[in-house]
């Protein structure tokens, strides 16, 4: 019953501090250098760690199809399985955990500390609502950024699986016989609709992140704690949301 | 890090961003992305089977555009086609689903329709043949298959006989065959002695030279030995019009053979062989004349080379083969 | 640091919307209690704040004084009982646009990711007032006045405690508050530091009917700068008067209070030492 309670009390205060956030919409044309710094954080330092993930996912996938579709001989279906995959699924859902997990972690962290050090409090004292400066720009910057990150994580996967289809022997298919499978069953709606995917996991798992970080109590142990938490809800989410968002998006 | 360098690298990665996006989009899409420059075609059938939203459409095997959405109007399933403008779809062409392969997905394909008819306008409807897939042909050809068993189940009733001991043809013909075993052998013999006085025959040669009378006798007891022979070919041919009924799959020919009137006549064409070898026993003295008519002689060896062989044959095979034999070594 | 020069400052960038009348704020605390749990804090604390008056409250650590505080500033949201500022409600921020108020963290609560400049300037951007350069020159004098502006470019984290609470009392100042609540404001402070902060809340009342509330346990700070002192112990208001009430009473946990006797007869220091040795 209190778990329950606590859940229905999370969900509510994350819708407050969406609407709270959204109500301030209109200040964010003032806030570019806010804007450009959560752009900066979320996006450009994502980067690296997005692009080698997605270039493994992408040759585990040509690898393990080839091993499969071996059996049958369905070997030049390689490039769409890992084009479909990357573009529909794995891209987005592997970005945003990522992203759930250095960014999601560092803006619950960042946030909770300034909670916990009172920050919050002068915030509050000043009138200047968290919602506005600490909220929209992540929020904002996150929308923008994750179809940049999509992308890059799309192509470097594409990438991966086509090296892996053209060098390992087992697999062993020319790059132009993988891309054009690839080209021929992936369209630009997938990863449209992968991107789309994205948006609402990236705004879901900073949205949550900055909640929980907001929501913090007690000394700086509770930072580590709302960190954890941070993370674990986001990555619940983004698998919970994954089914509905697939399923809406059909 | 200063600002102006961080903006400027978010404003680089936002720009490969966008660039990226619009290289995949080029890529994937051929640049069409947006159906509006499309035009729109209206497929209706009886049953769409497995088409679903973009699916191609192909004009002679040409992607010309793709399924825009399917959906029930009425009693029957329409497609909604978007076709590339550029394309003219003849008024009189044909759509129709295909298969691109047994587990890839399906497709419409359109015919070219005839020269010169003028081109569909947007929204119009397209005119459709529905062809059976997959599943239909699957059941069809099952059917066949169940018929073809049945068919070949009564064949083999026919030609073997069946479990409560009703005899197939092939028991019939091997019962024609052992009744007249003898009455072949006995003709056979016949056959023999006469070759056999052909060959030590050579001391009546000179009253065979002197007696025209007889030459012109000799030549037709000859003509009956040919009409004998030409008898003895028709039972054959008889025998193997019997086999390839058989082999036709013809029921019927069981009812032939066990007709008593039937077996009878071949009761009476091997009787008239063995009065033909009767008579040309007796004709001993004219078989002189025989010598100085080398196609007569000729003629006659034939004849009697292709009976030796079926004699060696019939006396060291069982009936069935027998039939094979005689089939093979006359003709 | 002398009234005139801070009195000038103030007089240059202080906000034109505001009257004499409404700058003078009072508060209002009735029949104030805060539980946490089981735990409870405050119990039952009422006193009224005149306008433009300083107002002292002591006591003991975990008396409950910064939750108190909190409650003014309307951070906290109180059990049972209500404060007022100016009538109004503290923690909506309604009346937090109409009534400026101030809070000077014990620890400073500065922003850790923004410079010291950036912290003094948040506030006047936020609420737009001025341009730039209003806001530079409004910040630079502030900073000037807690003798911090060499630290301007500086970040929170490279700063000693005692420059942390000049600059959050610098950034309480840039608010031009109408009410300015101080926690704890000259621990961490050297003494000569201590008195310029006791100077500046003097000033600000003097010159600007600025109604200052200041939780301390600064015994010298206290008896010199209030009008009133209120005694806060174990969540109770036991004493509210002048200092000169104050210093005369006879109630024994206040003589306690202000004029602590260190000795080590005592049985605390006894028990401490029994235990150490077991």
């Amino acid at each position: 019953m209190k778990q329950i309670t606590k859940v229905l009390e999370g969900v509510g205060s994350v819708v407050q501090l969406l609407l709270q956030s959204l109500s301030y919409a209109g200040t964010l044309p003032r806030q570019g250098a806010r804007f450009i710094e959560q752009c900066y954080m979320i996006g450009y330092t994502t980067l690296p760690i997005v692009a080698i993930l997605s270039f493994f996912i992408g040759t585990v996938l040509a690898l393990e199809a080839g091993y499969a579709m071996e059996g049958f001989g369905a070997k030049e279906f390689i490039g769409s399985l890992v084009g479909l995959s990357m573009a529909r699924e794995l891209g987005p859902m592997m970005t945003s955990v990522l992203l759930a997990g250095r960014v999601g972690s560092a803006i619950t962290a960042e946030l909770a500390s300034m909670k916990v050090y009172q920050e919050i409090d002068a915030l509050t004292t000043m009138n200047i609502p968290a919602a506005k400066i600490l909220v929209l720009p992540r929020l904002a910057a996150v929308l923008v950024m994750m179809p940049v990150l999509i992308i890059i994580a799309n192509i470097v996967g594409w990438f991966g699986g086509s090296v892996v289809a053209r060098y390992v022997s087992s697999v062993g298919i020319s790059p132009e016989a993988y891309f054009a499978a690839l080209r021929h069953y992936t369209k630009f709606k997938d990863v449209m609709n992968g991107t789309a995917k994205a948006e609402v996991f990236g705004f879901v798992v900073v949205l949550v992140c900055c909640d929980i970080g907001l929501n913090t109590r007690g000394g700086p142990r509770e930072i580590g704690a709302s960190v954890t938490r941070g993370v674990v809800v986001s990555l619940i989410l983004i698998l919970v949301l994954d089914y509905f968002v697939t399923k809406l998006l059909m | 890090m200063n600002t102006t360098q961080q903006t400027a690298r978010v404003g680089l990665f936002f720009l490969l961003g966008v660039a990226l996006v619009w290289v995949t989009f080029e890529t994937l899409s051929d640049g069409k992305l947006f159906a509006e420059h499309s035009h729109k075609l209206i497929a209706g059938f009886d049953d769409l089977k497995q088409l679903k939203n973009g699916d191609e459409v192909r004009l002679a095997g040409v992607r010309v555009g793709s399924v825009e959405t399917t959906r029930l109007a009425g009693r029957r399933a329409e497609a909604v086609l978007l076709i590339d403008p550029k394309v003219p779809i003849a008024s009189d062409a044909t759509a129709t689903i295909e298969m691109s392969g047994l587990i890839g997905g399906n497709y419409i394909s359109i015919e070219m329709g005839t020269p010169g008819s003028p081109p569909l306008a947007d929204g119009a409807e397209i005119k459709t043949v529905s062809t059976p897939d997959l599943n239909a042909l699957m059941s069809e050809l099952g059917g066949l298959g169940k018929q073809l068993q049945e068919s070949l189940g009564s064949f083999s009733t026919a030609i073997n006989g069946d479990a409560k001991g009703g005899g197939g043809i092939i028991q019939k013909i091997d019962k024609i065959l052992t009744d007249n075993t003898a009455r072949l052998n006995a003709t056979m013999v016949n056959l023999q002695q006469i070759t056999d006085k052909i060959n030590h025959g050579e001391g009546t040669l000179g009253k065979l030279v002197n007696s025209p009378e007889l030459h012109d006798q000799l030549l037709a007891t000859v003509g009956e030995i040919q009409t004998a022979a030409a008898q003895a070919k028709e039972f054959v041919a008889n025998a193997e019009g019997i086999m390839a009924q058989v082999k036709s799959g013809q029921g019927t020919l069981g009812t032939l053979i066990y007709d008593p009137k039937a077996a009878a006549d071949i009761r009476a064409s091997i009787a008239d062989i063995r009065s033909v070898s009767d008579k040309l026993a007796k004709g001993e003295g004219t078989l002189g004349k025989l010598l100085n008519d080398d196609s007569l002689y000729n003629s006659a060896e034939v004849t009697i080379k292709k009976v030796d062989r079926t004699l060696d044959g019939l006396n060291d095979s069982g009936p069935i083969t027998a039939v094979g034999i005689v089939v093979n070594a006359l003709f | 640091m002398s009234a005139e020069s801070l009195e000038a400052s103030c007089s240059k960038t202080r906000n034109p919307f505001t009257g004499a009348e409404a700058d003078a704020v009072s508060v209002k605390v009735e029949g104030l209690s805060k539980s946490f749990g089981d735990l409870s804090v405050l119990k039952n604390v009422s006193f009224d704040v005149k306008p433009g008056e300083i107002f002292v409250i002591m006591g003991p650590s975990g008396s409950g004084k910064s939750v108190l505080l909190r409650h003014i500033a309307g951070l906290d949201i109180p059990t049972s009982g209500k404060v007022t500022v100016e009538g109004l409600d503290p923690s909506l921020a309604e009346s937090r646009d109409r009534v400026r108020l101030a809070l000077v963290f014990q620890a400073g609560a500065l922003f850790n990711s923004l410079s010291v400049y950036d912290n003094l300037a948040l506030y006047p951007r936020e609420h737009r007032s001025g341009d730039e350069n209003a806001i530079r020159a409004r910040v630079m004098h502030a900073l000037k006045i807690l003798s911090v502006e060499q630290s301007a470019q500086q970040f929170p984290s490279e700063l000693s405690g005692g420059m942390k609470k000049r600059v959050s009392i610098a950034r309480a100042l840039v608010m031009e508050p109408q009410l300015l609540l101080y926690d704890e404001p000259t621990s961490e402070l050297d003494p000569v530091m201590g008195a310029t902060i006791s100077e500046i809340i003097a000033t600000l009342k003097n010159e600007y009917s600025v109604t200052s509330i200041v939780v301390t346990h600064d015994r010298s700070l206290a008896l010199t700068i209030a009008n009133r002192v209120g005694i806060l112990m174990a969540g109770k208001l036991i004493s509210l008067g002048s200092p000169d009430d104050l210093t005369k009473s006879k109630d024994p946990r206040i003589v306690d209070f202000l004029n602590p006797k260190i000795d080590i007869e005592h049985p605390r220091f006894k028990k401490l030492e029994t235990k150490d040795n077991l």
